[in-house]
């Protein structure tokens, strides 16, 4: 079996049993990107001499004899919003394109901790804003599984970096969306923790109360694994960090015992919008749970229809203020020929930033602006309150909630570029999530009739990861859905 | 709410965009659509909408011991598109 | 027309934490540019703030010392602007719920008790510095992004510059009794913005208000204030009218000039700070801040006066320092001396003492029991007054007690009767001249009791050996 076709719980027992080292296994990967990446462009750097380098000092300590964490010389890519110390991070933004910032996000520094081994920076859409990777100042990444189809976004290429087999592991950050809907359109795992679960310190914010950084992985088990490493408390970097009751221990603790396990289908989530595909493939995964002893039962969260709104006005507004900090003052690009401040200021971030990022910018400087907060901003946040009652109550009669992730497949690239709001539409099975700061998982329950991947999300109630981890792991086993890599 | 070309291009000045030109104009045709967009949320009755302070989590501190890792040249410079004199420069800025 | 001013002040103190508001970078003035930054305080992509939980112990105990309600949950929210100081390009502030609301700042002002009323006090971060000398252009310094600052605001309740003056001299004295501000008006530690309107005498209604900014010290508010009453009363007595808009004062220039205007008011766009959460003050650390603070200024030069029975010239300087004030207090409670001659050291020689090496008293060796033990050796004939003024210097300066230093300098006064006696009838006879003119009827008791003390070497009691002299004489 070839080597990056492997799963990262095999390839670290391989490592640990020195049946491979871990320069061969960094060398197997960017032999992989280089035979594939030319035609999937998941990576915008990729970091040979440094993966290299990593790995043999991972040997070197493996052969001195010390005991070494589970990803130890593991390759993984990370998402290009992720701040790397020392390597390139662009946020896929041409105001960012020379980025290279003087210190790590806290998952970097967990991950080199566990001895992870960086293969590169992914794809993504400019600021982890939009769906499909097309937002990108970069690139355009493709979807392994059809070349003239989009990967999803905003982590499109954190979702194909995993897809195409260049790494078996990756990170990525979910606003609403970002990991769940391109894990769903490349048939990969990606699991968007419960807020807080994650240090965001070192991820380039979109919209800090929403944004969570999470693991890509073809495997449920690999997916805990990656968790196990990047979740903790983070009390001296980010105030929003939580303790969770699960730090480190999912993959211990995996169990694919389905019986009594209560799981809800919110009716709102199957409607009209919804593709008969995807519909018909989610549905046929919860008699998949009903075979394995679970309660299978419908739900109603009627608010979904007001998250997209909701969404977008948090979110937007967040990130007018958030991404004010790119002025072409202090880093990263600064427009030629500017004699005044006020030049600086304009021109840079007019050019600095594509079209989705100005648009969003606009819409949240607008919903903060005066005469405006209390209809839109103010009133988002108490629609929030209710969206997070509204999940809390639904949990009190099923432990996770199964939906569709988006209501089409990956759609074709250009297909959807003309109107923001087509786009935005796509956001409505997962905007919620994050608006209520709940975990869901993702994973691959089918294929359309054009062999692309389908998806199906889990939600679980806060904290609620190894439930989740659990009932996707039962899934996996049951439908054998599982560490499938992209025929490229 | 319908928003007004003015008030579009008042956003873009607080946006510290540049609201003139061609592409511009595209901006703005896409801010009405999603202007319409978010007020659907105009549409939901909520009982109170009072900014209230989210108290499920308090007090995340750091203690008040001074700690210093970085020097300019390591922190800033590398970054800058201008740095001389220890810092970031930019035009003269008159108050 | 008489017309009245109303003045109303915006004060921001820069905390004297030993790390930033949300970062753990020093909060040490004068490094060199850009030596106490980070990615948090200069505003890189990803990097997120933590607060410092001794600024929120400073902001209330401000709070409490001013009689405001502390808000036990607040929150911080982001004050969103372009400045090349503020990396962020926003401002980490509190809006809608400050820490501290609803005080009372009480003062006086030529023996008249006022009272300003706080709108609020909330805590925020400091902006960076441009500097303008370095280059052609402007340099971002940006070591002040992220120091702690408090906002006092008042209400409009200030009627002239003589009282704006006041106010600002008794919130620094404030803190620097809570010892949150370091007070070093030349370093910024303390700066204010000023809103001027006028009105006819007698009406109740508020005017146009005018925001000053760029007041550096207080001095400067006193020039601002007076300039700007004389230019909206000359405007207005003129047939014009006041616009609502923002000046700079420019205190060498000693003028104002228009900043901004109504229109381009600016539309900050606050809102809750997603990066941090609730900040709660629970019972038991608003007890805690309570028990640390001390009698406040006020107060104490209130007891001064009517208590001690001292000027108000004296109670003011006393009350000033906190460390002199201290001083005298617990001088005053041993019980073993005179509160007035306390003061009397601490106004007179102590003070001089301080002036002359530019120290601060609890820089000093010299405590209340040192003071108390020095005024009772003298107040028991141990040592004459003159001998206090040398121990008084030694006691700055070394760890002994006043009775080692007597020894150690040999400042003890003979009170011997029969001693002195000696001395006394020695001079007599080797005086003969002064015995002649004392006996032509001329006084030459002076010159005799100096005589005296030069041969105990100082150290005869000199109410003994004006006595002895006169009884001496008395038998010629």
């Amino acid at each position: 079996m070839e080597l990056m076709s492997r799963t990262a719980a095999e390839l670290s027992q391989m490592l640990a049993d020195k049946e491979i080292s871990a320069v061969e296994l960094a060398q197997a990967a960017l032999d992989k990107t280089a035979a594939v990446d030319g035609k999937v462009g998941a990576y915008i750097t990729v970091a040979g001499e440094q993966a290299l380098a990593a790995a043999k000092a991972v040997d070197e300590k493996r052969a001195a004899g010390e005991q070494l964490p589970a990803l130890a010389g593991v390759p993984i890519a990370i998402k290009d919003n992720i701040c790397t110390k020392g390597l390139l991070t662009t946020c896929a933004s041409k105001i960012l394109y020379n980025f290279v910032p003087p210190y790590n996000a806290t998952v970097m520094e967990k991950l080199a901790a566990s001895s992870a081994v960086i293969t590169g920076k992914c794809n993504m859409d400019e600021f982890a804003m939009g769906s499909s990777c097309e937002n990108s100042a970069m690139k355009n990444t493709l979807n392994p599984h059809g070349l003239g189809h989009v990967p999803g976004g905003s982590s499109g290429g954190s979702a194909a970096v995993v897809a195409a087999g260049e790494v078996p592991l990756s990170l990525g950050s979910d606003t609403g969306g970002s990991i769940r809907q391109p894990a769903s359109f490349c048939g990969v795992v990606g699991l968007k923790p419960t807020y807080g679960a994650v240090s965001r310190y070192g991820l380039i914010a979109f919209a800090s109360s929403l944004d969570q950084i999470g693991p890509f992985a073809r495997t449920i088990e690999d997916a805990a694994m990656l968790m196990d490493a990047v979740t903790g408390y983070d009390p001296a970097h980010d105030s929003t960090s939580v303790q969770t009751p699960f730090e480190g221990s999912l993959r211990a603790n995996l169990n694919a015992d389905m019986k009594g396990l209560r799981i809800g289908l919110p009716k709102e989530y199957f409607g009209a919008g919804i593709s008969d595909e995807v519909r018909q493939s989610v549905l046929a995964s919860a008699e998949t749970y009903k075979a394995l002893g679970a309660e299978v039962f419908e739900i109603s969260l009627p608010l979904v229809e007001y998250a997209l709104p909701i969404y977008y006005i948090l979110s937007s507004a967040e990130a007018s203020s958030n991404l004010a900090r790119f002025d072409g003052v202090k880093y990263g690009f600064r427009a030629e020929g500017c004699d005044e401040l006020l030049d600086i200021y304009v021109k840079s971030r007019s050019q600095g930033f594509g079209h989705e990022v100005q648009r969003r910018i606009m819409l949240g400087t607008y919903v903060l602006s005066s005469g405006y907060y209390d209809a839109y901003y103010k009133k988002a946040r108490a629609a929030q309150r209710k969206i997070r009652a509204e999940f809390a109550g639904a949990f009190e009669k099923c432990d996770v909630i199964l939906t569709p992730v988006a209501p089409t497949t990956a759609y074709e690239i250009g297909s959807r570029t003309t109107n923001p709001l087509e786009m935005y539409a796509g956001d409505i099975c997962t905007v919620s999530i994050n608006i209520a700061g709940l975990p869901a998982l993702v994973q691959p329950c089918g294929f359309d009739a054009d062999k692309l991947p389908i998806g199906m999300q889990l939600i679980g109630p806060r904290f609620g990861e190894q439930k989740l981890m659990n009932a996707g792991l039962a899934f996996e086993q049951a439908s054998g859905l599982r560490n499938i890599i992209a025929p490229l | 709410m319908a928003i007004t070309r003015q008030e579009i291009e008042h956003i873009a000045v607080l946006a510290r965009l540049d609201s003139t030109g061609g592409i511009f104009d595209r901006l703005a045709e896409d801010m009405q659509g999603i202007v319409g967009m978010v007020d659907k949320l105009q549409e939901l009755q909520l009982d109170n909408i009072d900014d209230v302070i989210d108290t499920e989590r308090k007090n995340a501190f750091h203690e008040d011991v001074p700690v210093t890792v970085f020097t300019p040249d390591q922190l800033i410079a590398p970054n800058a598109p201008t740095f001389e004199a220890g810092g970031v420069s930019v035009p003269r800025v008159v108050e | 027309m008489k017309y009245e001013a109303v003045i109303g002040l915006e004060v921001h103190a820069e905390l004297s934490t030993k790390s930033k508001i949300y970062c753990s970078c020093p909060a040490k003035f004068g490094a060199g540019i850009n030596r106490n930054t980070c990615p948090v305080c200069t505003g890189m992509p990803g990097a997120l703030p933590v607060l410092n939980r001794q600024v929120v112990h400073y902001a209330a105990k401000m709070g409490l010392a001013t009689g405001c309600t502390i808000n036990q949950v607040c929150k911080a929210d982001r004050k969103n602007y372009f400045y090349p100081d503020l990396p962020k390009a926003y401002q980490i502030s509190q809006f809608d719920v400050p820490i501290c609301e609803n005080g009372e700042v009480y003062f006086y002002v030529d023996g008249e008790k006022k009272c300003c009323r706080l709108e609020r006090i909330h805590f925020e971060e400091d902006a960076g510095k441009l500097l303008h000398e370095e280059i052609d252009g402007t340099v971002v310094d940006f070591n002040r992004c992220g120091v702690p600052l408090i906002e006092m605001v008042t209400r409009p309740d200030l009627r002239s510059s003589a009282e704006a003056k006041e106010f600002l001299e008794t919130i620094k004295t404030t803190l620097s009794y809570l010892d949150i501000c370091d007070c070093k008006m030349e370093e910024g530690s303390i700066r204010c913005d000023i809103n001027v309107s006028i009105r006819p005498w007698g009406s109740a209604e508020l005017g146009t208000r005018v925001e000053m900014k760029n007041v550096n010290t207080f001095s400067g508010a006193v020039r601002a204030i007076d300039y700007e009453v004389k230019r909206q009363i000359d405007l207005v007595e003129a047939g014009g009218t006041v616009q609502q808009e923002t000046r700079r004062w420019d205190d060498v220039k000693m003028k104002n000039t228009v900043m901004r205007t109504k229109e381009d008011a600016q539309d900050y766009r606050y809102f809750p700070d997603p990066d941090l959460i609730a900040v709660e003050i629970d019972d038991a650390w608003l007890e805690r801040i309570r028990s640390e603070i001390p009698e406040l200024p006020v107060s104490r030069y209130e007891r001064y006066l009517n208590e001690y029975g001292m000027t108000a010239m004296e109670a003011r300087q006393l009350s000033d320092s906190f460390a002199k004030a201290t001083m005298l207090d617990e001088a005053a409670a041993s019980g073993r001396v005179k509160p007035k001659a306390a003061a009397n050291w601490i106004l007179s020689d102590i003070s001089k003492y301080l002036n002359d090496t530019e120290k601060n008293l609890e820089d000093t060796a010299l405590t209340a029991d040192k003071l108390v033990d020095l005024i009772s050796l003298i107040d028991s004939g141990t040592i004459s007054g003159n001998a206090g003024k040398k121990v008084l210097v030694q006691l700055f300066e070394t760890d002994e007690t006043a009775e080692q230093i007597v020894e150690r300098l040999g400042l003890r006064q003979v009170s011997d009767e029969s001693a002195i006696l000696a001395i006394v009838q020695d001079v007599l006879a080797k005086n003969e001249k002064a015995v002649s003119d004392f006996k032509a009827g001329k006084n030459v008791t002076g010159f005799l009791v100096g005589q005296c003390m030069k041969a105990s070497k100082g150290q005869g009691n000199p109410q003994m050996i004006n006595k002895l002299i006169a009884t001496e004489l008395a038998k010629l």
